[in-house]
């Protein structure tokens, strides 16, 4: 055997064995997927979210589409899903069968209530089951029960903060989470209506509403139910961006727990999200692509990260990047040019081509096509009319330019590692 | 042989994305028909196959040809190499042509200029028709055999199917050729009585003999006729243990087309220089070397021995010295290591030579015509192209040359009537 190293973190007074939990989606649906995600090494799961008996779910097959760039077909993932068609009479009984078998484990749960008496008594039946954190879903795209149905109870600032509020007062000792929605005006309000309403933390966030896309010959919506389709909660890698400036903006303003949700595909993602403030992650699009045994890779590839920064404990990690983060008006403006690493540069010319037609016209070619020029292939950087906006850098394939910065007689150079 | 490399949808479009996207493609400039690749290519990757059939055969109109039997010239140059390995540009190119229509968007020119009499209606001859055609005049192809030229001819059956070859000839005279005469023209003579201009594209005729004793036995043949004869669908008369001296496409292609009839034969490769040197196309290569042909390098031929027929080869071992002008470097006989070789068969692949055909027109020390750079001949409003300027050449180098005797006729024509 070969020493694991320990990348075990605390969160809320749980501890997991990593920071990677299974969050509330169709892998934890049935008793035999989350058993099988915690055998693979998750380090805790969190039950599809669950409602009082008499609420009906009407589920609707085929309910996931996705889009990519052309052959890559899952960059985002969308689905018409719904809460769990179990009850809260079913997911009971998991909780105290799974809390047995992996009692060093994480076993959450998720409720949707739609009145008071629904939110507490789903609390009460969950925490005497055993459950180690109780999540609150206020942001299911297709809708909330109660409040105001059809709208997301994240949505608005006061129902947030009341029905926060309830669930703690039931929970007690409990942890409480909060998943919110990034689809708001002032996610710093929200954030602060958690905290106001007493939960211990926000899972930042959800699937984000949005139309899949659509059959350009039949102009039906994907996925298309007999011809008629609707929106879809879009997760996976097309949302990462939206969810690191929700932890973020959430983090910078508002002392309270965040868990990490919503397009995190692999361990360097989950980096990002903790680097803005997030003090675990969790998956749900990587595991339904690819599976549970995802789980190998996050966990050595986080091992590796601590131990070439030096990391003693994923902690160290969390909140690392917030004190780099500004806004526009405090971002200073150094003098910026683009600059070749000639050695790198392979000659396919994409810099010229987005600078002279998406840009500054700040690059010559050199191809030999005019008699007695170099035949080298190489742009060379026009210093007066490059004003350094980097698209020359997004668009290179081989990483052969970077950016010069100079500002008070400092000098460095920016490029994106990925 | 079944091509095992042709694209499904899928990988067609995983290679797609591969493609950079170059500017000022060394794909393009190094293709001799100038294909516009990475247009096409971006093509194949939205699922626009009709749109890049239509960039394809805009630049070449041996667009089914060519998508099989092309050596490409492109796929050499591409910058993609430089990061991983080229782009098939080829098996791209097959995948649009294996699923667009060539008769879609086909809209003939009305052609209302006057006749050029082409001479030959191989690939330089059928791709100056077309051009002209384009451009309004009247292509009349003079052809004493079959119009379509090796590809048509000779290229095996193996490689090339018949009904590609066929129908992409076939589809080039309907709707690009005023009219197809059988002639066989051996002087210019009176045809600028008749016609406005005259392209010659007439190809090699003549075969090259070794200078050694012995081609006369029985059982030593050409390739060519061997290679006409297959295509045919006739029997070789090759043996059991058959030598095809040469190295260049012609000698590779016999080869494994010989072992193709009769797995059972022994054929084997006689060439004076080494592997590297071997002037046949990669491809070519290795069809032979997986059909079970195999090679004699450094070797010398001295004579065919036998009484009537052939019972073998005296051959010299070679030692490879400093580069000749082709910049191969030159075979030197070691001295006292003639080897004799058993065989009962020798079929010589060292390639054409031109003719004695058209006496009035200049030619250069090896008989091939002599042209400027608009292909013009020395007798004013006669061109020439393809192998008799070139020596034998690729499908797409006539192309090229069709392409560029055709604007080059209709810029004197032009200047005729002004």
């Amino acid at each position: 055997m070969y020493r694991e190293r320990d990348i075990s973190i605390d969160f809320l007074g749980i501890r997991l064995d990593s920071p990677f939990i299974l969050s509330a989606a169709p892998s934890t649906d049935e008793l035999e997927l989350a058993y099988d995600g915690l055998k693979e090494g998750w380090a805790g799961v969190i039950l599809k979210t669950t409602s009082v008996e008499e609420n009906p779910v009407p589920l609707k097959y085929p309910m996931m589409s996705s889009f990519g760039p052309q052959s890559r077909k899952v960059t985002g993932l969308g689905n018409i899903d719904l809460i769990s068609q179990y009850h809260i009479d079913v997911i009971e009984k998991r909780v105290k069968a799974l809390k047995e078998s992996f009692p060093h484990k994480m076993i959450g749960a998720s409720i949707m209530g739609a009145k008071k008496e629904d939110w507490q008594s789903l609390v009460h039946r969950l925490k005497k089951a055993g459950v180690d954190i109780i999540e609150c879903s206020f942001s299911c795209p297709q809708g909330s029960m109660g409040e105001a149905p059809g709208r997301m109870l994240a949505q608005s600032v006061e129902a947030t903060e009341k029905v926060a509020g309830w669930v703690k007062e039931a929970a007690g000792d409990t942890p409480v989470l909060i998943k919110i929605t990034p689809q708001v005006t002032d996610i710093v309000e929200v954030a602060r209506a958690v905290k106001r309403g007493g939960a211990d933390g926000i899972t930042a966030s959800n699937t984000i509403p949005s139309l899949l896309g659509l059959d350009i010959y039949t102009f039906e919506p994907y996925p298309s139910l007999f011809g008629k389709g609707g929106y879809s909660g879009l997760s996976g890698s097309a949302i990462k961006p939206i969810t690191l400036r929700t932890i973020a903006e959430i983090a910078r303003n508002v002392d309270i727990v965040i868990s990490g949700n919503g397009g995190a595909f692999n361990w360097k993602d989950a980096v990002e999200f903790m680097a803005v403030g997030a003090g675990n992650v969790q998956f749900c699009t990587l595991p339904m692509h690819y599976g549970f045994r995802t789980i190998r890779d996050l966990k050595s590839g986080l091992a590796g990260y601590l131990d070439a920064m030096g990391f003693k404990s994923p902690a160290d990690i969390v909140k690392k990047a917030l004190k780099n983060i500004y806004s526009h008006e405090e971002i200073p403006a150094p003098k910026t040019r683009a600059q070749l690493i000639e050695e790198k540069c392979v000659g396919c010319g994409l810099c010229y081509v987005a600078c002279r037609d998406g840009g500054h016209r700040a690059i010559e070619w050199r191809s030999g096509n005019v008699p007695g020029q170099d035949d080298s292939r190489k742009p060379a950087f026009d210093e007066e009319k490059c004003p350094g906006c980097a698209m020359c850098m997004q668009v290179c394939p081989v990483d052969a330019i970077r950016m010069k910065e100079q500002m008070d007689g400092r000098c460095q150079y920016y490029e994106e590692v990925r | 042989m079944e091509d095992r490399r042709k694209f499904s949808r899928e990988q067609a479009l995983i290679e797609a994305e591969r493609c950079l996207y170059c500017y000022d493609a060394p794909c393009e400039k190094a293709c001799p028909a100038h294909v516009p690749v990475p247009e096409f290519i971006q093509s194949v990757r939205t699922g626009n196959l009709k749109g890049a059939r239509n960039i394809i055969r805009e630049a070449n109109p041996f667009i089914e040809i060519c998508g099989v039997i092309c050596p490409e010239f492109c796929s050499e140059q591409c910058i993609r190499g430089k990061i991983d390995t080229p782009i098939n540009v080829r098996q791209l190119h097959k995948f649009v042509t294996d699923n667009t229509d060539p008769e879609e968007n086909l809209e003939p020119a009305e052609r209302t200029g006057q006749k050029v009499a082409i001479v030959g209606g191989g690939p330089a001859g059928l791709s100056c028709a077309r051009e002209l055609s384009r451009l309004g005049y009247k292509p009349v192809i003079l052809e004493k055999d079959v119009v379509g030229g090796i590809p048509a001819q000779e290229i095996a059956r193996t490689r090339l199917d018949e009904e590609i070859a066929g129908k992409e000839t076939g589809f080039i005279v309907k709707h690009f050729v005023e009219e197809v005469k059988r002639a066989e023209v051996e002087f210019v003579g009176d045809l600028l009585k008749e016609y406005g201009a005259v392209f010659i594209s007439t190809g090699l005729e003549k075969e090259q003999e070794p200078d050694i004793p012995g081609t006369d036995l029985e059982g030593v043949f050409f390739a060519r006729e061997i290679l006409k004869n297959v295509r045919k669908g006739q029997k070789s008369p090759a043996g059991r243990r058959v030598g095809v001296i040469g190295g260049g496409n012609v000698a590779l292609e016999t080869a494994a087309v010989l072992k193709a009839e009769d797995p059972g034969r022994d054929v084997e490769v006689i060439y004076r220089r080494g592997l590297k040197e071997l002037k046949a196309f990669r491809e070519e290569i290795e069809e032979a070397v997986e059909r079970g042909v195999t090679f004699q390098f450094m070797a010398i031929p001295r004579e065919i021995r036998g009484d009537a027929k052939v019972e073998g080869i005296m051959v010299t071992r070679a030692r490879l010295s400093e580069p000749d002008e082709s910049g191969r470097r030159r075979p030197e006989p070691v001295e006292n290591s003639d080897f004799f070789i058993p065989l009962d068969t020798i079929i010589i692949a060292i390639g054409q030579k031109a003719g004695e055909k058209f006496p009035e027109i200049e030619k250069t020390a090896a008989g091939l015509i002599k042209v400027n750079d608009k292909l013009e001949t020395n007798i004013p409003g006669v061109f020439a192209g393809g192998d008799m300027v070139n020596g034998a050449c690729t499908v797409v180098e006539s192309v090229r040359d069709g392409k560029k005797a055709a604007a080059s006729i209709a810029e004197y024509l032009e200047r005729g009537k002004a």
